[in-house]
């Protein structure tokens, strides 16, 4: 039976990897495993991948599989039988651990040391018994050819090519003999360059030379790969190229155990080896959800306005530019895109017809869905419009809790939760191979036009759902406090930047507010949320005054990195038990409708209070009767005791400078 | 740092970390083979930001060795 990792870590070095984060995943991940339930035991293997270093994180994942009967879990059996020149046996913990983050339950072959040849070549060889559904043939150039790498120069060179060639003609060989007997895909590493060119510098001036006769060798291989079908040349060279062919290898495994490739270099290798199984099994993923803020460009388009956000030439923006570029490529090669953002959607509309910076154009998407509904009913819409399974979906967002919605709700998809860096948006997006598929069809490059069409067709459908459980999995935390010296430049610099969520979008300077300070009937309060990703700091302002029995709301808003979560709930819940302290009887609250604060607007409305006469003037004016109505406050938000106690929303700090 | 290593020797040995101590020794440990030998000089390096050369490597032959070696590493 599996066991819940129960201790917190000590936590004693920088290098330690165990953070409450990853002990949660962790947790998480045995959990689901025990109960057999398959979709968010993926989803936690992949948060907990996602935690700690790859080489722990796939240990960790590969142990318990181990011990876990996985016949009872929905996953795909795919029986592996690797054939290597060098020790390998590296990369079971990692194939295993991937594979099951793509849905398969891997079985492994292991061929001996260097037995390739004989088990392909023996008709009743362990390798057809198995009965494969992949094989991967992984030659290391440097075990199989040496007269290529270190003794390159210790035989003319014609001598070198001619043993090249050999060498060539019988994997040909080895390759017809498999197909003679076995139709399952093979896999065939080409040739990574040397570490240390033999020829030096002088390489490039030579007529013949090391690179060159493996260059040679790749192309001859990469040929042999187009006339038989199933075999598939793995582009090793490009994949130790990317990684850096020092980092790539470990000269002290390679000496010690026969083990040249780096232990942590077996996670890139495995991913290489998905890209084909993931393809091969039907599992390649057709569809990229993209978000807008901070995802296509830098900076929140509500709040910062066309001309503020990041998207240029000069960094910030030149990273949001590769990305886009990258995700363009996406699209050519068939990737239907689509979008889920919270945002308003005349003013994504203008960016698109006129930002000079953006790469993506509308008619690039598939479906458009700019809302400020829950992400995943967004996503789920998408699906159904264009047709596709939610398990071909990939969504890319820079927020955590974004991400964890979409996947707490629909734990089918899977969600690249952009890194905080934009520069490595590209890496995040591509890393992994996602989208890749066997081959190219001129069908796959139209095909975003053709979905686009069906999905204009489709009719939009409201949202629904409860979504209690993804307020609860936030481990909401707020804290209320009077504004005070250390908070009053934020208050101050809240009400002049927050546009979306603000009912009144008064703003006020440090002085304005030092002043209102002063006044006893003003509640100026401050509001702190924290949740499991970490401490926002104080991102909403709640600011009342009392007046003949009746508590006035002036200044309501929140950071729309907070938005949708229910905190406004829990202000006006804790504003009404404040004001029936003071024996107020009603509270009043009014809406000042201004071009971005749309998601504000109905806040009143929502919360059960009554709108006031029949106001064709631009304000709104609500009112609750606390004798009759009261705001209950949301049961998953914790709310943190301040120092000040019961009387934290008295403006009590009147001697800031 | 004794608690860290006890824990990827756990994790690799298919061990209980309580049970490791000075007397856990790469002969009398059935799961610590070469393989898993290497797996755990990687996981340290890993973990603690070390790297370790091959007379070191060889020289881990018990779980007080790996403490004394990390130890001189990381001081």
């Amino acid at each position: 039976m599996l066991q819940p990792v129960r201790s917190l870590p000590e936590v004693s070095t920088a290098m330690t990897s165990e953070t409450p984060a990853s002990l949660r995943a962790r947790n998480s991940f045995l959990a689901s495993l025990g109960q057999g339930d398959t979709l968010n035991a993926i989803q936690a293997a992949r948060a907990v991948l996602r935690e700690e270093y790859g080489l722990r994180a796939w240990n960790f994942i590969a142990g318990a599989l181990k011990k876990t009967a996985l016949d009872k879990l929905d996953l795909k059996p795919f029986r592996v039988a690797l054939l290597s020149s060098f020790s390998i046996e590296f990369i079971h913990s990692p194939l295993l651990a991937f594979g099951f983050l793509n849905g398969l339950s891997v079985q492994i072959y292991q061929a001996g040391f260097g037995q390739y040849r004989q088990e392909i070549l023996d008709p009743v060889s362990g390798l057809y018994a198995f009965h494969p559904d992949a094989v991967v043939l992984a030659l290391e150039g440097r075990d199989l050819l040496p007269h290529l790498y270190r003794e390159y120069l210790e035989q003319p060179p014609a001598a070198a090519a001619s043993i090249a060639k050999q060498v060539g003609d019988e994997i040909a060989g080895l390759v017809s003999s498999f197909r003679s007997r076995s139709s399952a895909p093979l896999l065939i590493h080409d040739f990574a360059p040397p570490t240390w060119p033999s020829l030096g510098i002088a390489e490039g001036t030579t007529e013949f030379g090391q690179i060159k006769e493996i260059q040679n060798f790749n192309h001859a291989l990469r040929l042999l790969g187009r006339e038989n079908p199933s075999v598939y040349v793995v582009d090793y060279e490009g994949l130790v190229a990317r990684h850096g062919v020092q980092s790539w290898y470990d000269e002290r495994m390679a000496l010690y155990a026969g083990a040249p490739i780096a232990q942590v270099m077996m996670g890139p290798l495995v991913s290489e080896y998905m890209k084909y199984f993931r393809a091969l099994t039907g599992r390649s993923k057709k569809c990229l959800v993209l978000d807008l803020d901070n995802t296509l460009w830098g900076g929140v388009l509500g709040e910062d306005g066309m001309s503020g956000i990041a998207l240029g030439p000069n960094y910030p923006g030149s990273a949001f530019v590769a990305f886009q570029h990258a995700i363009l490529s996406l699209h050519r090669r068939g990737i239907l895109l689509a979008l889920a953002s919270k945002n308003n959607l005349d003013e994504v509309e203008r960016v698109f017809a006129s930002h000079p910076g953006m790469v993506l154009k509308k008619e690039h998407f598939s479906s458009i869905h700019v809302n400020w509904g829950p992400k995943s009913s967004s996503v789920r819409q998408i699906a159904g419009q264009l047709n596709i399974g939610l398990d071909h979906i990939v969504v890319a967002d820079d927020n955590p809790v974004e991400c964890e919605e979409i996947v707490g709700q629909l734990p089918m998809v899977t969600a690249i939760c952009l890194p905080k860096q934009p520069e490595k948006y590209v890496e995040a997006l591509l890393q992994e191979g996602l989208f890749d598929t066997l081959s190219l069809s001129a069908e796959d490059q139209s095909r975003g036009a053709l979905y686009q069409q069906r999905a204009q067709a489709e009719a939009m459908r409201a949202s629904t759902g409860s979504i209690e459980g993804f307020y609860r999995s936030l481990e909401m935390e707020v804290t209320f406090a009077p504004v005070s010296g250390s908070s009053l430049s934020r208050a101050a610099q809240l009400t002049q930047k927050t546009n979306q969520f603000n009912v009144t979008t008064i703003r006020r300077s440090e002085a304005e507010l030092t002043a209102l300070l002063a006044d006893p009937d003003w509640m100026l309060t401050t509001v702190a949320v924290r949740d499991r990703f970490g401490d926002n700091g104080i991102v909403g302002l709640l600011f009342a005054r009392i007046h003949s029995g009746a508590v006035e709301i002036d200044t309501f808003l929140l950071s729309c990195r907070v938005i949708g979560r229910t905190v406004e709930t829990a202000m006006l819940a804790r504003l009404c038990d404040e004001a029936r302290r003071r024996s107020a009887t009603v509270l009043r609250g009014r809406v000042v409708p201004t071009l971005k604060n749309l998601p504000s607007r109905d806040v009143f409305e929502k919360h059960g209070f009554t709108k006031l006469g029949n106001s064709n003037t631009e304000a709104s004016h609500w009112i609750l009767d606390l004798a009759k109505d009261n705001i209950a406050f949301p049961e998953w938000i914790r709310s943190a005791q301040t120092q000040s106690g019961e009387s934290s929303l008295r403006a009590t700090c009147t001697t800031d400078a | 740092m004794h608690e860290q290593i006890k824990r990827i020797m756990a994790d690799l040995l298919d061990l209980d970390p309580a049970s490791i101590d000075g007397s856990t020794l790469k002969d009398n440990t059935p799961a610590w083979d070469s393989l898993s030998h290497i797996n755990l000089v990687v996981a340290l390096e890993q973990e603690f930001g070390v790297s370790f050369d091959l007379h070191e490597i060889e020289s881990m032959l018990s779980y007080d060795d790996i403490v004394q070696i990390v130890d001189g590493k990381i001081g």
